[in-house]
């Protein structure tokens, strides 16, 4: 069975599939075997680990919740995995988290989805979770399909060749160009959906769009489908990339959404290259005139255009949807 | 033949609220509504001018909030704008001095308890109480600076905290502090005015430095100050919430799910009602909120009724109690969760008849 990969779902940060992941339901480490019953079938969930000090229920730290997944788990049906908060998270990087998991790689053969930080921004701001460099991840599993991460502190990644990975999400309030240069360095040959949240240079988003023309060049990206370069405030130089990209002709959808979009990005879009092959176009939380969304909806018939009410575009401060 | 309260000897039922505020309409709807003689009014005003107070012989006296009225918060805090921030140590003296004359009126008989409203209007003691009781709530210590509280933080290993002033109610002045190194967010309702005061305004705002968020703090300290370590709410669609629960006569009889944007859900702060359903559908979870804000009611066995803040953990399994209200009962039109199509009034006036308490 394929791990669920759907590209009409636009998540956002407050998300921490409690519920469910990838189309699974999801089981919480350690089972409380008084109230959940019998344990399920390994493979037919996904296990979500975390530490948490205020629930009596929930180990302190999550390497009890760790320990125990690997004793009394069948680990080698498990599918996906959902890293919740770890102790001390906006302190502590998630770099105990990932050896642990790259460590014990043979034990976890059928593992195709992972998100790593699904926390809260109850649990801590986006901005505050200290990552790491996730590359050992994706060397330890190569036939991973789906990996998402949320927060942009402390994110690193060398440029690798993955075959697997068809779904890559990175939610941050600052991402950095270091880990962007190393993304678009790397070779995905399978990855049909890439999302990237850019965040603000307040909190160590400092990307440009000089950081993505080899994504938008798309020579190392031959199944891209969905690109979402999201939550930027360089909107306008994204979408100016976009007009003359190569990759475009081979989406079916396109985000700009979560971010500072003017009429000087909007303008640059639609009189650039033909977007009419597009299936959905998000342009959500924008700075666009009335008169610019109503150009945009009027150059693109038959795709999905989203478009949120207009922010107010005289203003002189432009903001992104998540920083903090 | 007009039914009357069973126990009470066919005693009349009175009030101590606002005249003409809306809890006094309210419950007295409901104790007409159930047959019952017009209940008599005791005005807050009169009570804390120290006003000769009079009650019918035998009256059975509910005591209501004297909120929402500018003269009762003058006689209470001092003359000066209502939605101001601070002197809750001046307003917790003389509601209690207050307390103390309604109780003392010849003849009647209290429905609720000096000493526990008196609990309930102290975040600190009301805590300890809780926690003594093994009822699930956040730690927490006082603070007495915005100095005292960043070192207590540090050598607690907290973050996030919430702020809140001993004797505040609604959200008043209540700062949701998070600090990481040199950062610092504090969220509040409290807004400066020109005269260097706060006041309640009807939006939250952020400070983000320590001298800003420093000024809030000491601004509220000398009144006291009750800080709890910051428990993560669960949310939905990217809103948290917490759940409103009245008890009547010991039992959870209404609930309410508050949902907001922010850290503060009080509805008058962006906070909108929620659909119970996301609490009520987990069963276990269910069962453990009733039975956390039960065991609530057992620390106030002397008050008829009250409003339980209960807090479940983003991990939707873990609840705490982050407020108890000696006057959470202002619902109105909410049905009550037993099905018995009856507000938090017509169920306290219910309580009344059958004599529970």
């Amino acid at each position: 069975m394929e791990i669920l990969i759907d590209p009409a779902l636009q998540p956002d940060h407050h998300d921490v599939y409690h519920d469910v992941y990838a189309g699974l339901p999801v089981a919480h480490a350690p089972l409380d075997e008084e109230d959940d019953g019998p344990p399920p079938e390994a493979g037919a969930v996904a296990w979500r680990l975390r530490g948490n000090e205020f629930d009596p229920d929930a180990p302190e730290e999550i390497g009890e919740a760790l320990d125990w997944f690997f004793e009394h788990v069948d680990t080698s049906r498990v599918r996906a995995i959902v890293i919740g908060q770890w102790e001390d998270c906006y302190d502590e990087g998630s770099a105990e988290i990932v050896a642990r998991l790259a460590d014990n790689a043979d034990r976890l053969p059928a593992l195709r989805a992972l998100f790593l930080g699904a926390i809260s921004p109850e649990e801590s701001e986006i901005s505050w979770i200290q990552q790491c460099d996730v590359t050992p991840l994706l060397e330890a599993y190569p036939k991973l399909e789906r990996f998402e991460v949320r927060g942009g502190s402390g994110l690193e990644l060398r440029p690798v060749r993955h075959e697997g990975l068809r779904m890559l999400r990175v939610e941050a309030g600052g991402l950095g160009g270091g880990f962007v240069r190393a993304l678009a360095g790397a070779d995905l040959p399978a990855l049909e959906l890439l999302e990237l949240w850019f965040g603000v240079p307040d909190y160590g988003g400092d990307t440009t769009a000089g950081d993505l023309s080899e994504i938008m060049s798309g020579a190392r990206l031959p199944a891209l489908r969905h690109l979402r370069l999201q939550n930027g405030q360089f909107q306008d130089d994204v979408a100016v990339a976009l007009a003359a990209a190569p990759i475009v002709e081979r989406l079916e959808t396109i985000s700009l959404s979560m971010g500072s979009l003017t009429d000087a990005g909007a303008e640059a879009l639609i009189s650039g290259q033909p977007l009419t092959h597009l299936r959905r176009l998000d342009l959500s939380h924008h700075y666009m005139t009335a008169a610019m969304m109503g150009r945009v909806r009027e150059a693109l018939p038959g795709v999905e255009v989203v478009l949120s009410e207009p922010l107010d575009a005289e203003r002189e401060w432009r903001f992104v949807a998540v920083s903090e | 033949m007009t039914a009357q309260p069973a126990g009470a000897g066919g005693s009349r039922v009175a009030v101590v609220g606002v005249p003409g505020g809306r809890r006094v309409r309210l419950f007295r709807d409901a104790v007409v509504g159930a047959g019952l003689a017009e209940p008599y009014v005791i005005s807050w005003r009169d009570v804390l001018a120290g006003r000769e107070l009079r009650a019918p012989e035998g009256a059975l006296v509910r005591v209501d909030s004297p909120g929402e009225d500018a003269e009762a918060d003058a006689l209470l805090r001092g003359p000066g704008d209502p939605a101001r921030v601070g002197g809750g140590a001046t307003w917790y003296a003389r509601f209690m001095a207050g307390l103390a004359r309604v109780a003392a009126v010849p003849g009647v008989r209290l429905l609720g308890d000096v000493a526990e409203i008196g609990v309930m209007f102290d975040k600190r003691r009301c805590h300890a109480v809780l926690a003594a009781a093994g009822v699930p709530v956040p730690p927490a210590f006082e603070a007495t600076s915005y100095a005292g509280l960043r070192a207590e933080m540090a050598r607690r290993g907290w973050p996030r905290v919430f702020v809140k002033p001993a004797h505040g109610s609604s959200a008043s002045g209540v700062i949701a502090l998070q600090t990481h190194g040199d950062r610092v967010k504090a969220v509040t309702s409290a807004a400066w005015q020109a005269d260097g005061g706060l006041v309640n305004s009807l939006r939250v705002r952020t400070y983000t430095s320590h001298e800003e968020a420093g000024r809030v703090v000491d601004f509220l300290a000398g009144d006291g100050l009750h800080v709890e370590r910051w428990f993560p709410k669960a949310s939905v669609d990217g809103r948290v919430f917490d759940l409103r629960v009245v008890t009547v006569a010991g039992r959870p009889t209404h609930a309410v799910a508050r949902m907001s944007r922010t850290p503060m859900t009080n509805l008058h702060l962006g906070g909108v009602r929620g659909d119970l359903a996301v609490v009520r559908s987990r069963a276990e979870l269910w069962e453990r909120v009733l039975d956390v804000c039960a065991r609530v009611a057992e620390c106030f066995p002397r008050s008829p009724a009250m409003g339980v803040d209960v807090m479940v953990g983003a991990d939707w399994r873990s609840v705490a109690v982050a407020e108890v209200n000696a006057f959470g009962d202002l619902l109105p039109g909410l049905p009550d969760i037993l099905g018995n199509g009856r507000d938090t009034y017509a169920e306290q006036v219910q309580a009344l008849l059958v004599g529970t308490r």
